[in-house]
């Protein structure tokens, strides 16, 4: 019996030393990342043309209209300030590379951190991981490789431009650019890194707190952010950008430069890589910044270390940790928005009301998309809070074009973002409606008030918070009272136009086989939705602002064209509103009649 | 080959799984069964490495599944009840990725995802990408890569979720030849028909414990007016 037990267990340690070494598991997982890519690029050329192209296209004008904004002020510091090597150039330069790069540096460490956690411990793929005989640090390298690299995309995006700007404009060495995209590695991964360890020691030590942490932490350095911004904008006594405010500035970001900072070593690196040889024979430019790159590389190969380390450690306690919490207990109830909102909503047919009520509970329950809006209406409105803070000088004719344009530019921005979330919240409601479609379906409603019901949420729903901070923007940049009842019009029309454009694309070309509306918005009708409210936005925007930008200056300067005097400009308000209130009827009732048309002969 | 020993596991306050001792040997089938929430996913997690218990050991071939995680891994295959699937690769290349973690060699690999294609007739649409398969189809494959590395016990959760009648077959005449084989299958299941044909013994749980372990005969003895079939004496074995 014995000699059959050890048979087995030689059988069995046979059958596990065959399982692959370290170095083969990364093989193999370069290979599925390599399979899954090929085959998703495949895909998306082939049949996802239209939002490859736009996202590429776009990514390419962002950078070319970020290099274009930096080379014009590097460029002016190199020619007005002082020169590339001399102390105050460097000065000036450090302080807004530091400043620049620490703010990166914290948003790396969320961001890595909070997609380190989706991939690692909210995804089902992990799960078919973990039953595999892989090695937990080699499942965590995987996902943090991820997280990385969908943490500093952004990062390399917004910061590429500006070193090249900057290696043009002073005329920098060959080996700045050698040394450029190994410096921009290494410390992208340094705080990705940070990021990850201090994931997976949140998980595992304090799985039910790890979220009120991050959001506090969030929180905090938000408000240190908006404190700093605050106070650099509220000097009294000293002309903003003056020689007296630049300094006061300078002490006060004293922080951002601090030795032990990764975004301190890779601004000093940069810097001592584009500055011109010095006479000084032992002083080498080169070297100097090569030492900087060898403290980012090794600090980024100890947190490599520090990430596997502790996910060996952690990872899988933690996971099961995670999953073991008790579920808490939701109990739903009518909550007083539902009955607000019922009571609203009294002129409706009861069919109406009660679909409305469904989608806004549907709404309200699920985090990811109203904390996506708060996110960003939140972020604006602390925008707009402070925009008069911008504002010198209120009788400089300049000043008071500028503060025309900032106010339609607000609008336009409060539009591109509704925009986004009417692409991606609005625009799938009818595909994921499919899946329950054997109720609406036999509901005795017609098909027609599911339709409007929709268009009636997403109308109203976005009108209030867009209307509420385009108020906010007018009030604090003063603007006068015309142009904020434009403004209103115009936002109105937006969110009526937007709404119309997204339940009627969506219910034209509905997607009932993909579950996940991130996924059906990314598809072909999501993208044209976005597309087109983009074009829409743009036209609507651009219709109103110019007239009444003329109108503005008519009262203060002297206009040459005998078609900008005041009588003209009345015309060309009156028909700018006019041509929008005519487009906005057009985006909204066309697409909703063929939306419609397609609603009723919906089989699914 | 499989030892549960005294095992708990809590959600919580929520005690799933309470203090378990079960043993599975070589070359039998055992089905576990119970209500929702009985504890039978949570105690299949613990067996796979998803879930660490929170009391007990749990042994697999002699390794604990702590301890031994790689190993243990080796000797299992498992088919979960929400099959995981990559949209993006092809069943092929799944297979591929699978066999090549469990250190199968290029040949081997090759072999092994022919076999397990003609087996689980896949062949149709195998190198189409998983995106396009139906749930039926996703279960199959799935099946396919547990089996792919011909681990000595099959851990299979609510096995014929999805299935159409002809896989339902070819399911359970599987799992019944693979333990005649010498090897071991421990599946949940509420399908008691189905238990009742293939499994050699049946392991009955109620609230995280276990209320019945042993072969449907034995159950019969135990409750001899609730019935024959193995549905009526689960009912009564519930009801009491």
């Amino acid at each position: 019996m014995s000699d059959v037990i050890r048979s087995t267990e030689l059988q069995l340690s046979h059958l596990c030393e065959r399982l692959p070494s370290h170095e083969r598991e990364g093989q193999i997982f370069w290979k599925l990342r390599s399979r899954i890519g090929r085959n998703h690029f495949k895909y998306l050329f082939a049949r996802a043309r239209l939002r490859t192209g736009l996202v590429i296209g776009l990514s390419v004008v962002f950078w070319i209209g970020l290099f274009v904004l930096f080379y014009g002020g590097f460029e002016f510091i190199v020619d007005q300030v002082s020169s590339p090597g001399a102390a105050q150039h460097a000065q000036i330069i450090q302080f807004v590379f530091t400043l620049f790069f620490v703010s990166l540096q914290v948003m790396l460490v969320f961001s890595a951190g909070i997609i380190l956690y989706g991939g690692l411990y909210a995804s089902p793929e992990t799960a078919l991981l973990m039953v595999l005989p892989i090695r937990d640090e080699r499942l965590v390298f995987y996902r943090f490789q991820e997280a990385l690299f969908f943490g500093s995309w952004g990062f390399f995006l917004l910061a590429s431009p500006m070193m090249v700007a900057y290696g043009l404009a002073v005329s920098a060495p060959w080996y700045y650019y050698v040394y450029l995209p190994a410096m921009m590695i290494a410390f992208a991964y340094i705080p990705c890194a940070l990021g990850a360890i201090t994931c997976l020691l949140l998980v595992s030590r304090i799985p039910h707190l790890w979220r009120i942490i991050v959001g506090g932490a969030a929180a905090a350095v938000i408000a240190i952010a908006y404190h700093s911004i605050w106070r650099t904008l509220d000097i009294t006594g000293a002309e903003v950008l003056g020689a007296s405010w630049f300094l006061e500035t300078f002490h006060r970001f004293e922080f951002t430069r601090g030795e032990w900072l990764p975004s301190t070593w890779l601004s000093n690196g940069l810097l001592d890589a584009a500055r011109p040889p010095s006479p000084d024979p032992t002083d080498l430019p080169w070297v100097e910044s090569g030492k900087y790159l060898i403290v980012l590389l090794s600090n980024a190969l100890i947190l490599h270390l520090a990430v596997l380390w502790t996910g060996k450690r952690l990872f899988r306690a933690s996971y099961s940790d995670l999953i073991a919490r008790q579920a808490r207990e939701v109990r739903p109830r009518l909550a007083w928005i539902d009955r607000v909102a019922n009571r609203l909503m009294g002129m409706l047919s009861r069919d109406m009301r009660l679909l409305i009520i469904k989608d806004l509970r549907l709404f309200r329950r699920d985090p990811v998309q109203w904390s996506q809006f708060l996110i960003f209406f939140g972020l604006l409105l602390l925008y707009f809070a402070n925009v008069d803070r911008f504002r010198q000088h209120r009788s400089d004719v300049s000043v008071l074009a500028w503060v025309n344009i900032v106010s339609f530019l607000n609008l336009a921005v409060v539009g591109l973002i509704l925009s986004t979330f009417t692409t991606r919240f609005i625009y799938p409601l009818i595909s994921l409606e499919g899946h329950r479609f054997w109720i609406l379906g036999r509901l005795p409603a017609q098909r027609d008030t599911i339709l409007w019901g929709k268009f009636l949420f997403a109308a109203c729903g976005s009108w209030l918070p867009c209307a509420g901070l385009v108020i906010v923007s007018d009030i604090m940049l003063k603007v006068s009272p015309l142009v904020l009842l434009v403004h209103q019009v115009i936002c109105l029309l937006l969110c009526i136009g937007l709404s119309g454009m997204a339940v009627g694309l969506g219910a034209l070309m509905p997607n009932f086989s993909d579950p996940s509306p991130s996924k059906i918005a990314a598809g072909f009708g999501g993208t044209l939705n976005l597309v087109l409210s983009a074009l829409y936005i743009l036209v609507v925007v651009l219709l109103t602002a110019l007239p009444c930008h003329f109108y503005l200056l008519a009262d203060i300067s002297e206009m040459s064209s005998k078609l900008l005097q005041r009588g003209y400009l009345n015309l060309w308000l009156g028909m700018g509103i006019g041509v929008s209130l005519v487009l906005a009827v057009i985006v909204t009732v066309v697409p909703m009649r063929l939306g419609l048309k397609a609603f009723r002969q919906l089989e699914v | 080959m499989i030892h549960f020993r005294c095992v708990t596991r809590t959600y919580g306050t929520h005690v799933a799984v309470r203090e378990l001792d079960l043993s599975v040997a070589q070359g039998e089938v055992l089905a576990l069964l119970g209500h929702n929430g009985a504890g039978k996913s949570t105690t299949l997690k613990m067996l796979v490495g998803l879930l660490r218990p929170s009391k007990g050991v749990i042994e697999v071939g002699g390794y604990d599944v702590i301890q031994h995680k790689r190993e243990v891994s080796r000797l299992i295959g498992y088919v979960p009840d929400q099959p995981y699937l990559y949209d993006k690769l092809s069943g092929r290349e799944f297979l591929h990725f699978v066999a090549d973690m469990y250190g199968l060699t290029s040949t081997e690999s090759l072999e092994a995802v022919g076999r397990e294609a003609e087996r689980f007739e896949l062949t149709e649409f195998l190198d189409q990408l998983a995106e396009s398969y139906s749930h039926g189809m996703r279960q199959r494959t799935v099946f396919a890569a547990a089996l792919v590395h011909e681990p000595r016990i099959l851990v299979v959760d609510e096995p014929m979720v999805g299935l159409d009648p002809l896989s339902i077959r070819l399911v359970k005449d599987l799992l019944r030849t693979y333990a005649n084989r010498g090897n071991t299958v421990l599946m949940s299941t509420h399908t008691l028909s189905i238990a009742e044909e293939i499994a050699d013994r049946v392991s009955v749980m109620r609230s995280g414990e276990l209320m019945f372990d042993g072969s449907v005969e034995q159950l019969r003895q135990e409750l001899p007016t609730a019935g024959e079939s193995l549905e009526s004496l689960y009912l009564a074995l519930m009801r009491e």
